[in-house]
């Protein structure tokens, strides 16, 4: 019996574009518990978003899971049907924030309008038989604007989604993804697309309401520095497979694999202050033409033969870290220095 | 949202204006003498003169323009060298037939259209997709007069079920109702295949966007999601068009006017064409004109209701 | 397997230029091919080019198609005359044969007078955006458009008398504000690229900008305009004609066949069926082809 929040077994995923078929996700396992916050980096296509929209089951037709399973709570997502997701998870237990403010909500109707859909359908599932009227849903809504920070919400709240910024928008949604029923928050390059000054204020109102509702945070972005600040652990994707996995500290002070070493080298940080900055050579295979082996042994500078033969298997190489690499696992700790 | 239909409004005027110039051009363009032309085979000097005189078309072209700007705002636009009637009064005859054959068919069509674009969307593995599809080929690739003609031939003549000719007797609704069949479908058949085919590619791009798929995170309801929050984004494409297509419409009406010899705008512009009567031509292609850029300006008017970022642009 | 790109720009290059440096047989081989990929790209082509034979070919196809022989009128399908005769006797397949070349010929001739217009003023409009030109060409096209194209056909032909040539002229001039407008709107987003920047930098005249740099540049959407125009320029004709305001008998054209179809209804079913046809199967197949043409010509769509 599993005593996680969420816990991902052996996740197997590809796309199916008839023509080609790519792996976007390779036997991917994970936990995460109650109030935890775990980062999700990678480069662009290593399949992290995929990773959130297959646990809120919002893939494109074109995704077939292969294989696994995916526990909220004990129960297996994957298996419950369509309605029971709506029902039950999406938009209450766990919730979604994308990366574009800006196209994330309707540009025809008002925002009021909007949150007062998602409101109702909240109180439907969760009240079901509650009697509440569109003023008490409006009430509502601008409460919650009001909780992540916006001005004047009484205002706001009848206005279209163009005459908001960006963050604002982003706020708006977090407003809904965050409330006391929630449990779970995916966050999928939330800040991405903001301004720096703004993407702080931001995920720093993510981290308090969290914390306010004990909501754990999957948090899912290519940009290491924010979770060196928001996450607990921290999980380093590639090609659609988990390279390394362990708690913040452990994994940004003493990464196991080679291309978390090389992340890390390609940041600006007191370690490479003064050395030129590392880019990693070569790009990021495609997904239908993954290289043998480690995926990344093509770019990787300490490749040996044995990369390209096997398929290195996520290991637990230290107590709660996780490495997927063949050298790392053979011949245990080293230091993967690239420049 | 005022400013913004102030704005629109107000370029109908130097619209207008060119309008009536290219109008009041036409009668240069016609070879040799307009009022002999216009009198054929009546023409005798005396009617010739009198005519060059009641017209002005003896004056130098800025005092003729200048008559004919005056008349036109006077709503006076000239009498039908055939008949002796005012234009105007003949125009406001034939002009309610003409809008309810539009209408008619434009309305069934962007219903069916729409709803069947919509449903093809949201099913797609439904047959309906592909037969919308033929169906909207089919529909663009036959023209109204075309369709007109054949749909004579098979249910006048061949099947001789339904009535070939006239509006039917005025006051009996369902007699006109029924005169209104073959028409109103040829008109209105291009049409619902290609409002279903619009609306079914914009509705699966808005399907794909990604407020739907917040929507979708947010489990609001499939239903809700496909005929309120996508739709609403997806009509958008349609309503231009059919704004734009008030334009083709009257064109097609013409055809199907004379084909199915009902009395309307179309039938007027092209006998008084035949007739050589051409303050009757000229003041029918002027309402025709003036109807079509009205509808562009309610559809571009009524567009930024439904798509609120347009008036700020 | 060798990937063709035909979008790829050096820097400094404009992607017409990049296109013209290579052989102009390999860029329309490799744009064929894109076309015939689309679905029905293929049907749409194969059906256009039979059209045209047919148009050239005329007379080595078909009898004359205003041979009458009143003893046989209005018969129907057989060997002699595949599609059955007219009022007059006359042989319908000859004159479906010989009326797809007044179509091809009313088609071409539109077409390009209406596009060489429309593109020119629309560009100049476009790269001169704001200044009074632009205003007085936009008035222009609104002026025009404001007309519902047939009517102004009408009325134009109506006028000038019913001839090929007055026709030519008149669908012309209810046409070429869309072209301009498309490539106005072309003009606007092609004039900010960085190779005309670098073209205006390096002092070149105006006029030579224009016609070396942006006009190539916006051709695309206009090319596929173009398809789309000739199937309706080709149902206009018949319809003008349809109307005896078009080319004027005993000329065979597919509108004067539905006119005289049209008398004879009650009595004569392939009169009216064949050419029906004709029009609908020529409209079909510029459809499929333009629509092929798009998606060959939109560098986005390639990549799908």
């Amino acid at each position: 019996m599993s005593e996680h929040l969420l816990e991902v077994n052996n996740l197997t995923l590809d796309y199916n574009l008839g023509s080609r078929k790519m792996q976007a996700l390779g036997q991917v396992s994970f936990s995460l518990d109650k109030g935890q916050v775990l980062g999700v980096a990678g480069e662009s296509g290593c399949g992290k978003s995929t990773l959130g929209l297959a646990i809120l089951r919002l893939l494109p037709r074109v995704a077939e899971i292969r294989r696994g399973e995916v526990l909220f709570n004990g129960t297996d997502l994957l298996k419950l049907s369509e309605e029971q997701m709506e029902r039950e998870i999406r938009g209450q237990k766990i919730t979604m924030i994308f990366q574009n403010p800006q196209n994330a909500l309707n540009p025809v109707f008002k925002i009021e309008n909007q949150m007062i859909d998602i409101l109702r359908v909240q109180e439907k599932y969760q009240n079901p038989g509650s009697r509440k009227r569109r003023r008490d849903f409006k009430q509502q809504a601008i409460e919650r604007l009001e909780s992540t920070g916006i001005a004047d919400p009484e205002a706001r709240v009848s206005n279209y989604p163009f005459e908001f910024s960006g963050g604002m928008k982003q706020r708006v949604m977090i407003g809904m993804a965050l409330s006391s029923g929630t449990s779970l928050l995916l966050a999928d390059e939330a800040t991405t697309a903001l301004d720096v000054t703004i993407e702080a204020q931001i995920n720093r109102l993510i981290t308090e309401l969290a914390d306010k509702y004990g909501t754990s945070i999957l948090y899912i972005t290519h940009n290491l520095g924010v979770l060196s600040e928001m996450a607990d652990r921290i999980m380093i994707m590639y090609a659609g497979r988990i390279f390394e996995m362990g708690n913040t500290e452990a994994v940004f002070g003493s990464p196991r694999h080679p291309y978390s070493a090389a992340l890390l080298e390609s940041l600006p940080s007191r370690q490479t202050k003064g050395k030129r900055l590392l880019t990693i050579p070569g790009i990021v295979p495609a997904l239908d033409r993954l290289p043998s082996g480690c995926s990344f042994h093509p770019r990787c500078a300490f490749a040996e033969e044995v990369c390209r033969q096997e398929v290195p298997p996520l290991i637990e190489v230290d107590k709660g870290h996780w490495s997927a690499c063949l050298l790392d696992q053979k011949r245990g700790r080293k230091k993967w220095h690239w420049t | 949202m005022l400013k913004y239909i102030i704005k629109r409004a107000l370029w109908v005027i130097p619209t207008l204006l060119g309008v009536l110039i290219i109008l009041f051009s036409l009668t240069y363009m016609m070879p040799g003498d307009p009022a002999s032309a216009m009198l054929g085979p009546r023409a005798t000097p005396e009617l010739v003169a009198e005519l060059n005189q009641r017209l002005h078309l003896d004056r130098a072209m800025p005092v003729r323009l200048g008559y004919y700007l005056i008349g036109v705002v006077k709503g006076d636009l000239g009498t039908s060298v055939w008949s002796g009637h005012k234009v105007s009064s003949l125009l406001a005859e034939a002009l309610p037939h003409t809008a309810l054959l539009a209408l008619t068919s434009l309305g069934v069509a962007a219903l069916i259209g729409i709803l069947l674009g919509a449903f093809a969307s949201v099913r797609r593995d439904s047959p309906i997709g592909g037969v919308v599809t033929i169906a909207s080929l089919i529909g663009v690739a036959v023209p109204d007069f075309v369709a007109a003609l054949l749909l004579m031939l098979l249910f006048c003549v061949q099947i001789p079920i339904l009535p070939a000719l006239g509006a039917g007797v005025a006051g009996n609704p369902i007699d006109i109702a029924v005169h209104l069949i073959l028409p109103a479908t040829a008109l209105g058949i291009g049409w619902v295949g290609y409002l279903a085919r619009l609306t079914r590619e914009s509705m699966l791009d808005v399907l794909d966007a990604d407020y739907i798929r917040t929507a979708r995170a947010f489990a609001i309801p499939r239903r809700a999601i496909a005929y309120r929050y996508a739709l609403k984004n997806a009509v958008i494409p349609s309503i231009t068009v059919i704004g734009l297509g008030v334009g083709k419409l009257l064109g097609g009406a013409v055809f199907v006017e004379i084909i199915f010899s009902r009395p309307g705008l179309g039938k007027l512009i092209v006998d008084a064409v035949y007739a050589r009567d051409f303050p009757v031509v000229q003041g029918g292609i002027l309402v025709a004109t003036i109807l079509f850029v009205l509808a562009n300006l309610v559809a571009d008017i009524s567009y930024a209701f439904v798509d609120p970022r347009i008036q700020y642009d | 397997m060798k990937t063709e790109t035909i979008n790829k720009t050096e820097v400094g290059m404009s992607p017409a230029q990049f296109m013209l440096k290579r052989k102009w047989t390999d860029t329309l081989r490799v744009t064929l091919r894109a076309v015939v990929k689309v679905k029905g790209g293929l049907w749409g082509g194969i059906f256009i080019s039979i059209m045209l034979l047919c148009a050239i070919g005329a007379q080595w196809i078909s009898h004359d198609p205003n041979a009458q022989d009143i003893m046989h009128r209005f018969a129907g399908p057989s060997l002699d005359h595949f599609f059955g005769t007219d009022y007059l006797g006359r042989d319908i397949f000859a004159r479906i044969i010989y009326g797809s070349r007044i179509a091809v010929m009313v088609a071409f001739g539109a077409v390009t007078l209406s596009s060489i217009v429309g593109v020119f003023l629309g560009v100049i409009s476009g790269y001169n955006e704001g200044k009074k030109i632009d205003y007085l060409i936009i008035w222009v096209f609104d002026v025009v458009r404001s007309f519902p194209q047939i009517i102004l056909a009408l009325a134009i032909v109506a006028v000038m008398g019913p001839s090929l040539f007055n026709v030519v002229i008149a669908l012309a001039f209810t046409a070429f504000p869309f072209y301009g407008r498309v490539a106005r709107a072309q003009t606007l987003s092609v004039k900010e690229a960085d190779y005309v920047k670098a073209a205006e930098a390096m002092g070149l005249t105006r006029m030579k900008i224009i016609l070396r740099h942006i006009t190539p540049n916006i051709m695309a959407p206009v090319i596929v305009c173009l398809g789309m125009d000739m199937a309706t320029m080709i149902v206009w004709e018949s319809g003008l004609s349809f109307l005896g305001l078009g080319v004027r008998p005993p000329t065979a054209s597919w509108g004067i066949m539905l006119r005289n179809g049209y008398k004879y209804i009650q009595t004569s079913l392939w009169m009216i069926l064949w050419p029906a046809m004709a029009i609908a199967l020529a409209m079909i197949a510029f459809s499929l082809f333009s629509e092929g043409l798009r998606v060959a010509l939109d560098p986005k769509e390639r990549e799908r």
